[in-house]
């Protein structure tokens, strides 16, 4: 196939992707407020075909432009989501059977691709020689790997940081009255129907999982990122190294990079010292997940750098 | 004296003000990443001091234009790593201590987290003794063997062992960026194809960035540029820089011959050459009266192009100034090494030049004061007080009669100017940092300790059997510090085979938990 050809199939499979997850991010929502199992199973089957899809369009980016599918911001922006739903689906999904997080997940790998594809999108061409390294590819992929696991535990964060404020609303008052539809009709049992295997506690709390499985989950996911992340600098400093002769210049990205790894390094401690544990520690990783954000969208684009992508 | 010591020692040793520390450097490098940096952005710098003076006076007093060499970053770097010996040097002395111990075995197992009891067919000595084999293969630690039926397990110290190596690693790096920028250079080599350059302090171009402990021990090795060669794709996109060049010891002997790319640097001497940028240096004589007044490539410049427009549809600037003269003679000069490329500009579409083809020069001739007792760069002309006498444009091989302009043969009378070859120069980069090494095996030694750091856990068991009919009951409680969900299997594992190795008695196992 030509690579015109390639292209296509990449940006067809890419639209393909982008709209199965919105469908299935509705139906991971719709499930939330009317607890459907058939709706919840539907959406997870349109997000596995999406997923599939996105795969695809990777792929056939890569064959387009000849080289690794990382090369520029709109093939960044799409690996990071599909690794981010990839996780979701295979670990928090298929492990832990917590559902109940798809449709923010999902919303998060939507709107990412719809930046990359309305702002960002770049035809495929090689790289710029400076991009041109091997280093360059173990670098982007450990950063790319490490940021959607940040970012799958920084959604599993925000959820923990909702849902603590509601047990504690409860711990303190009586039932609620406002807001408590979902609690008064769901069933008194249903905290242990095989729909919700881990959601146990959920009980009249509300729809989302437990504060303890969610903080658990982003902790486990946060520490498996670390390391990760930790790699990437490494990785990046030494393809600076022979690419800018200098390993560490204080450049935005680098600046930026350390700030996110310095954050999380915190919040891990702080999950090992009395009385940072929870809440604390919580909004340490939420700092720690803006941040990451930060660093990659606004160091990219706004401020002026050596990683800043000139014309996008 | 003593007392305050002992309280700054204190701070020091807590991990929170360690914690506090490495957030402070966070915040400190974050002002440096929103602030323009001297070092990176000198222009930036520049452009505030003239719009913004009294914010600029502010920020310079504070250190916020050079953050990263700034005091008060030192400070906290240095305190940054007083705090982190300070918590590891307690820390390390309780792992050795407790890698020299061994468990010792607790008299009751009934009040820990985890706790079983098995009845098993062995004597308690032999269920001692088989508990032993089994968590030898499972790799825990045991009590001295003391003859009776209580023994005691630890695993796990991996954990504090790569923490510890993580947190030192880490400080060791802290140490190794410290002592490689402050005992090395960075400096800029333009160097004209053809010529030679030699290391040495005056020879490089602009500012060399020394560390604060480097001894000006330059190496006076030499660089011959052979050429320098750009590659593109046809929509002006590059895909290669080589510059390649002789390496030459200060004696002349040649040490090697070397292509250097971008991604692609060498080394001589302890210094690392990098490709950094690269230009365009025509070849200009003045003659007087058919006399060679001067002769010399003359590296163009290029000012930073408009948002959106590729530096290669753009022409480069440079000058040419005769301060022998009187009165003084200069030539504001635009190099164009495409021909097409003024044609296209001027129809408004720019088309990147990529090589050399008909290349023009546009020449502006003054006279007057040069200034040339102030310190300018090479590529400007201080015209503020000289008169534009003669202007036009200038094809390779061509002459003109500087005082009027015109076209003229190389011989011709008066003071002419030829455009007579036209070459690339190349800019590489020179540095020497001789922490590189430290800062990569600490780098690696980092995430060597993180892994178990992060991922095992410390699990602590304790045993004891019982005579009872028919054999013996052994009894085995446990905790783990980390983990603790993942260590309730596996102690229900353990229990489970630890019956199986005391041998069958009956099947009913009371294994409980909590």
């Amino acid at each position: 196939m030509t690579t015109i050809g390639w292209s296509g199939v990449s940006t067809t499979a890419f639209s393909i992707a982008l709209f199965a997850y919105l469908a299935a991010m509705l139906g991971y929502f719709h499930h939330l407020a009317f607890r459907r199992r058939a709706v919840v199973l539907a959406a997870s089957a349109v997000a596995w075909a999406g997923l599939l899809a996105h795969l695809v369009s990777v792929v056939a980016r890569g064959l387009a432009a000849g080289r690794v599918p990382w090369g520029n911001m709109y093939e960044y922006s799409s690996l990071l989501s599909l690794l981010t739903v990839a996780g979701y689906l295979g670990y928090v999904e298929l492990r832990h059977g917590l559902r109940q997080v798809g449709g923010f997940v999902l919303m998060f790998a939507v709107v990412t691709m719809a930046i990359a594809v309305e702002l960002l999108y770049v035809g495929p061409a090689p790289l710029v020689p400076a991009l041109n390294s091997y280093w360059l590819k173990i670098h982007v992929v450990a950063a790319i790997v490490g940021s959607s696991l940040f970012a799958l535990g920084g959604v599993l964060t925000i959820l923990y940081l909702v849902q603590e404020a509601r047990e504690r609303r409860a711990a303190v008052a009586p039932p609620p009255i406002m807001g408590g539809a979902v609690d008064v009709e769901a069933p008194p049992d249903h905290a242990g129907s095989p729909d919700e295997p881990v959601g146990g506690g959920t009980g009249r709390r509300g729809v989302l999982p437990p504060t303890a499985a969610l903080d658990r989950l982003a902790y486990r996911t946060i520490a498996f990122a670390f390391p990760i992340w930790t790699f990437a600098v490494i990785a990046g400093a030494i393809w600076a190294q022979r690419a800018w002769g200098r390993y560490w210049g204080w450049d935005p990205k680098e600046t930026w990079s350390f700030v996110t790894w310095t954050i999380f390094a915190g919040y891990l401690h702080a999950r090992s010292t009395v009385g940072w544990k929870g809440r604390r520690a919580a909004v340490l990783a939420l700092v720690g997940f803006v941040s990451l954000l930060v660093t990659y969208y606004v160091v990219n684009l706004w401020i002026v750098g050596l990683h800043s992508y000139a014309g996008v | 004296m003593r007392r305050s010591l002992a309280l700054v020692w204190r701070t020091l040793r807590s991990m929170r003000t360690a914690l506090v520390l490495l957030l402070l450097l966070a915040l400190a490098s974050i002002a440096g990443s929103l602030v323009p940096q001297a070092a990176n952005s000198p222009e930036a710098v520049a452009a505030m001091a003239r719009d913004h003076p009294l914010r600029a006076e502010l920020y310079a007093r504070l250190g916020l234009f050079d953050v990263y060499g700034s005091w008060w970053f030192t400070l906290i770097y240095t305190l940054l790593l007083l705090s982190l010996a300070a918590c590891l040097l307690p820390r390390t002395r309780a792992l050795v201590r407790n890698l020299r111990t061994r468990p010792q075995p607790a008299r009751e197992v009934d009040g820990f987290r985890h706790h079983a009891a098995v009845p098993v067919g062995a004597s308690p000595a032999e269920a001692v003794a088989a508990a032993r084999r089994l968590l030898r293969r499972r790799r825990f630690r045991l009590s001295a063997p003391d003859g009776g039926a209580a023994l005691a397990a630890d695993k796990g110290l991996a954990r504090e062992a790569g923490s510890l190596l993580f947190h030192w690693s880490f400080f060791l790096l802290l140490v190794g960026v410290a002592w490689g920028k402050g005992t090395g250079f960075t400096g800029f080599a333009v160097i004209v194809e053809g010529q030679a350059w030699t290391e040495a302090h005056a020879n490089y171009d602009g500012n060399l960035r020394e560390g604060t402990f480097f001894g000006e021990d330059h190496t006076g090795i030499r660089i011959r540029v052979r050429d320098f060669e750009d590659r593109y794709l046809p929509d002006g996109q590059p895909t290669d820089f080589v510059t390649r060049a002789d390496l030459l010891s200060p004696d002349g002997t040649l040490l090697e011959r070397v292509d250097i790319r971008v991604n692609q640097p060498a080394e001589v001497g302890g210094l690392r050459v990098y490709q950094y940028g690269y230009g365009w240096a025509p070849v200009l004589e003045v003659r007087r009266d058919g006399q060679l007044l001067a002769q010399a490539p003359i590296p163009f410049q290029q000012d930073p192009p408009p948002r959106g427009v590729s530096p290669l549809s753009l022409p480069w600037r440079g000058a040419l100034k005769l301060p022998s003269l009187s009165p003084q003679l200069g030539v504001e000069l635009d190099l164009w090494p495409d021909a097409r490329g003024l044609v296209g500009l001027l129809a408004g579409r720019p088309i990147p030049m990529t090589e050399a083809r008909d290349p023009v020069l546009l020449f502006r001739v003054y006279r007057g004061d040069l200034h040339a007792e102030r310190v300018q760069r090479s590529a400007d002309l201080d015209t503020r007080d000289m008169r534009q006498i003669a202007a036009g444009a200038l094809g390779l091989g061509r002459t003109v009669d500087l005082e009027t302009g015109e076209e003229v043969e190389p011989d011709a009378p008066g003071l002419t100017m030829t455009f007579a070859g036209l070459r690339r120069y190349t800019v590489l980069q020179v540095s020497r940092d001789r922490g590189l090494g430290l800062v990569l095996g600490a780098a690696i030694l980092m995430l060597v300790g993180l892994l178990p750091a992060l991922f095992s856990s410390r699990r602590r068991l304790f045993l004891r059997a019982d005579p009872a009919p028919g054999g013996a009951v052994v009894r085995v409680g446990g905790f783990a510090l980390q983990h603790a969900d993942r260590f309730e299997e596996e102690f229900r594992r353990l229990v489970e085979e630890l019956g199986r190795a005391g041998g069958p008695i009956r099947e009913s196992a009371g294994v409980g938990a909590g």
